[in-house]
């Protein structure tokens, strides 16, 4: 279900009470909230998915929509589409003609027209009590928890003045009654389910910071940026609690600067940022190679290029995170698929950073950074690891940079007498002195870019859908998996031949996987929101993906990919895969 | 067995890195006053870091056997500032050149200066930026013909002192390369200092301001007035953008809670006396509140 209205309508609020009372029953919940580019006020949209099954993505189309004002609702078009069969609700003072079709609205579909600034005025004295309404209409019509969400009322209001939670709770009533009035057969409708036990509910950056806490992370500097804010906001409130420290910093440049200082000193440290931060913080990122110190950058992409669009998803920061630098600069790419993934990929990137004392940048985006999902407690468990110092014996003679088979050298930092050592951004010797000549250039790039090997052997975070004798195969990552893992299943469940690989570790490059699940699939496709299709060609790079077999993919961000959208190239995929191979359509 | 007591002279504080300075550069008398502070405090090196960014001056950690980070371009107060924070038993030195911490590194020192930074920055200033082969930097003198300035510098130079005390630095001083007694013991006062100490030191270029900046330099010298209150900060401002005379010795010195003082604090006031949550009980509060 879709809730549409202005700031100040509840809209907010009103799905924030749904998914937790869901939730709280053990329901699944993908809950994704819009707005408008205004600080206060304007438009705002929650779109919330309640099921007792498992889902993956937002749903492309809503089943329930609310409309407070259908202008606040025009500034989402194209964004939120109805089910043809869709119930819209909307305010009865709103005279607005909408375009049932332009919404997805077909014959089918039930118009309801609610007093909703009547009724909570006269239940509870006032308009603000619209949402509240709501929700009593919501729960009788379609069977959401009621008593959970009247729970989530009480929380809210039960510290207001004295009158306010009574004022809410007549409003409740009054949205019920409403619906109890109405001469509609819904019952079809009904959510069923039965309760279990309560799920946590999360967004990916929230996901994230724990994981980030529970890697060991101690230090945090970052500077704010939409979306990717949460994990400053989240850590500058645990990070203390757990003995850490978290600074914001003037810009981004000091952001990774602090990250590599804290790391110097033996800390755990990371940053969070977007796209442009990211810009800022590639020379620097190029140091952390170089003077091979940990550290962790968390990218939550967002519409680019430049401010680009700050709200809006996309999967366009790929090529900057894999090849961003001035310099041969190793590094490690993670991408998270889901609110799940980003507690694992954020201990994994810790794992590797500090085993292998090399940058990692973990790849989020706002879709998956600022979503709300249900996930298992269980689920949430990662060994952490810790990086090597010398031995006794090693101090002897240290050598910071000391050449290894795995070209990771013992490190040590301030407070360990006898490791002490000089490091810096120029080419340096295993001791770290610097110097300029071309062997040791070309031996000290072989020894940074042989950590990478022992990476890609130890680290095999990628997913897999569908049958192992698939004719089709769909490459994407990041949050496209969503939507790509609810078709394939689909599929699937129709005896479609389909499956999908999803690797969360994307550069160093797991090429066996890769091919191992390519290689007997007749029809490719490649899914990715970039425009310029950054995802396939840095495929191209490394596959062979064959022409006339290859289906790509590729539009600009700014709307979350759709089921629909996979099912469509699955469907012009699978009758070629049919057909005979090397026979060019 | 007796415990012995192991004394470190200056020259125990220095590597077996040759310095790459021009002969005559004035950041020879930095380094060396550099190494007599850190003996007559004792410094341990193994919890000690010297950092910097780029420049001619920011060579300068290479020379010090502690550990130390020569960084990039203007970023040697951030890393400085990780380092502090993560570590805060270490002494932490910082330090650059004019074109390094005015220019690109313009924003951090003030950043660091008004978070009151428990470490002690110093700044190499010969006017000009050596590394580059002779370029105009922030402290060059409006007028003067540089090779990017060929018909003279049309700006007006920045002092580095009334910056740091306009910005929040706790201790600001002023020294000269050429006044080894008194550059030491800046030095000295700068690291035992609580917050963020900033020593501007005169330290010229012979190679690209040529032979002739000593004899200036000297000329102009004046040591602050004895009856001087370095936590009248009016008073302070007045040697500041000096033009005829160049003072030098502690010209401001307060004390404030410093950065590490503010997040021990907030680490006080988050932990209480309870214990450190797991990560358990961290995602435990994800629970629905209904």
């Amino acid at each position: 279900m879709a809730l549409v209205g202005s700031g100040g309508d509840g809209v907010i609020t009103m799905g924030d009470m749904i998914a937790q009372a869901s939730a709280s029953e053990g329901l699944n919940v993908i809950k994704i909230e819009a707005y408008g580019p205004q600080i206060r006020g304007g438009e705002s949209s929650t779109t919330v998915r309640v099921s007792g099954n498992e889902i993956f993505a937002q749903a492309d189309a809503v089943d329930v929509l609310v409309v407070f004002n259908w202008k606040d609702f025009g500034r989402f078009r194209g964004e939120i589409t109805t089910a043809s069969s869709a119930v819209i609700f909307s305010e009865a003072k709103d005279e607005t003609e909408v375009d049932a079709g332009d919404l997805g609205a077909g014959p089918e579909a039930t118009w309801i027209k609610v007093p909703f600034i009547d009724l909570a005025k006269e239940a509870a004295g006032t308009t603000l009590a619209k949402n509240i309404v709501t929700l009593g209409l919501l729960s009788e019509l379609f069977g959401l928890p009621r008593e959970p969400i009247k729970k989530a009322i009480e929380a809210k209001f039960s510290k207001k003045k004295a009158g306010v939670l009574e004022a809410n709770m007549k409003g409740f009533a009054a949205g019920v009654e409403f619906a109890k009035g109405l001469d509609v057969d819904l019952s079809a409708r009904r959510l069923e389910y039965t309760p279990g036990e309560a799920r946590l509910l999360m967004s990916g950056n929230e996901a994230a910071a724990v994981g980030a806490i529970h890697a060991g992370c101690r230090f945090f500097s970052g500077y704010p940026i939409t979306p990717s804010s949460e994990v400053l906001h989240f850590l500058s409130h645990w990070l203390p609690m757990v003995g850490g420290s978290v600074v914001q910093t003037e810009d981004e440049l000091a952001a990774i600067g602090g990250v590599l200082g804290a790391s110097f000193a033996g800390a755990k440290a990371m940053t969070a940022t977007s796209g442009p931060g990211l810009a800022l913080m590639t020379e620097m990122l190029g140091l952390a190679s170089m003077a091979e110190l940990p550290a962790v950058i968390f990218d939550v992409q967002r519409g680019g290029p430049s401010t680009g669009l700050p709200t809006k998803s996309e999967q366009s920061d790929l090529w900057q995170a894999l090849y961003g630098s001035h310099g041969d600069a190793p590094r490690v790419v993670l991408a998270p698929a889901d609110v799940e993934d980003c507690f694992h990929t954020m201990v994994d990137a810790f794992n590797i950073a500090e085993e292998y004392q090399i940058p990692v940048i973990v790849l989020s985006d706002q879709n998956i950074a600022q979503r709300s999902e249900t996930l298992s407690m269980l689920t949430l468990d990662h060994e952490v690891k810790e990086r090597s110092r010398p031995t006794a014996a090693e101090l002897e003679d240290y050598k910071r940079y000391r050449d290894t088979p795995t070209g990771v050298s013992p490190m040590t930092w301030p407070g360990i007498k006898g490791g002490e050592y000089q490091t810096n951004g120029l080419e340096h010797g295993e001791d770290g002195k610097p110097g300029s000549s071309f062997l040791l250039h070309e031996e000290m790039n072989d020894k940074r870019y042989r950590k990478l090997r022992p990476i890609r052997d130890e680290f095999h975070f990628i997913r897999r859908y569908g049958p192992e004798d698939a004719d089709v195969g769909i490459l994407c990552w990041g949050s496209s998996k969503g939507p790509v893992k609810e078709a394939v299943l689909r599929a699937n469940a129709r005896g479609e031949k389909v499956a999908a690989f999803v690797p969360q570790v994307l550069y160093p490059f797991p090429k066996h996987e890769f091919e191992e699940f390519l290689k007997d699939i007749k029809e490719f496709i490649v899914m990715e929101l970039s425009f310029s299709a950054q995802f396939y060609k840095y495929l191209r790079t490394f596959l062979e993906l064959p022409e006339g077999h290859t289906h790509i993919f590729k539009r600009s961000g700014g709307k979350n990919l759709t089921v629909t959208e996979v099912e469509e190239q699955i469907a012009k995929a699978l009758p070629l895969a049919a057909a005979e191979r090397g026979v060019l359509v | 067995m007796s415990a012995v007591e192991i004394t470190l002279k200056p020259g125990d504080y220095k590597t077996d890195l040759k310095p790459v300075w021009c002969p005559g550069c004035g950041d020879f008398g930095v380094l060396n006053a550099l190494y007599r502070a850190m003996a007559k405090l004792q410094l341990d090196p193994a919890n000690t870091v010297v950092i910097s960014g780029i420049g001619c001056s920011s060579r300068l950690p290479g020379y010090v056997a502690t550990y130390g980070f020569n960084s990039v371009h203007g970023r040697g107060l951030t890393l400085a500032t990780g380092v502090k924070v993560a570590r805060p038993e270490t002494t932490v030195i910082a330090v650059g050149g004019d074109g390094d911490g005015m220019a690109i590194g313009g924003n951090h020192f003030m950043h660091a200066a008004r978070r009151n930074l428990d470490v002690m920055y110093i700044l190499m200033d010969n006017e000009i930026y050596g590394l580059t082969k002779g370029q105009t930097a922030p402290t060059t003198p409006t007028g003067d013909k540089t090779k990017s300035s060929y018909w003279g510098n049309p700006e007006p130079a920045v002092d580095p002192v009334e910056l740091a005390i306009s910005t929040g630095a706790t201790f600001v001083a002023r020294g000269f390369s050429g006044d080894m007694k008194n550059l030491t013991e800046l030095f000295q006062r700068g690291i035992q200092h609580h917050g963020f100490a900033f020593v501007n030191v005169m330290s010229p270029c012979v190679t690209w301001r040529g032979d002739a900046q000593y004899g200036i330099l000297k000329g102009k010298l004046q040591h602050v007035p004895e009856d001087h209150d370095p936590t009248d900060r009016a008073a302070a401002m007045r040697y500041t953008r000096e033009t005829d005379v160049m003072t030098t010795g502690v010209l401001y010195e307060v004390d404030r809670p410093s950065f590490v003082d503010q997040l021990n604090h907030i680490k006080m006031v988050a932990q209480g006396d309870k214990p450190q949550p797991t990560t358990r009980e961290i995602l435990e509060t994800f629970y629905p509140a209904v």
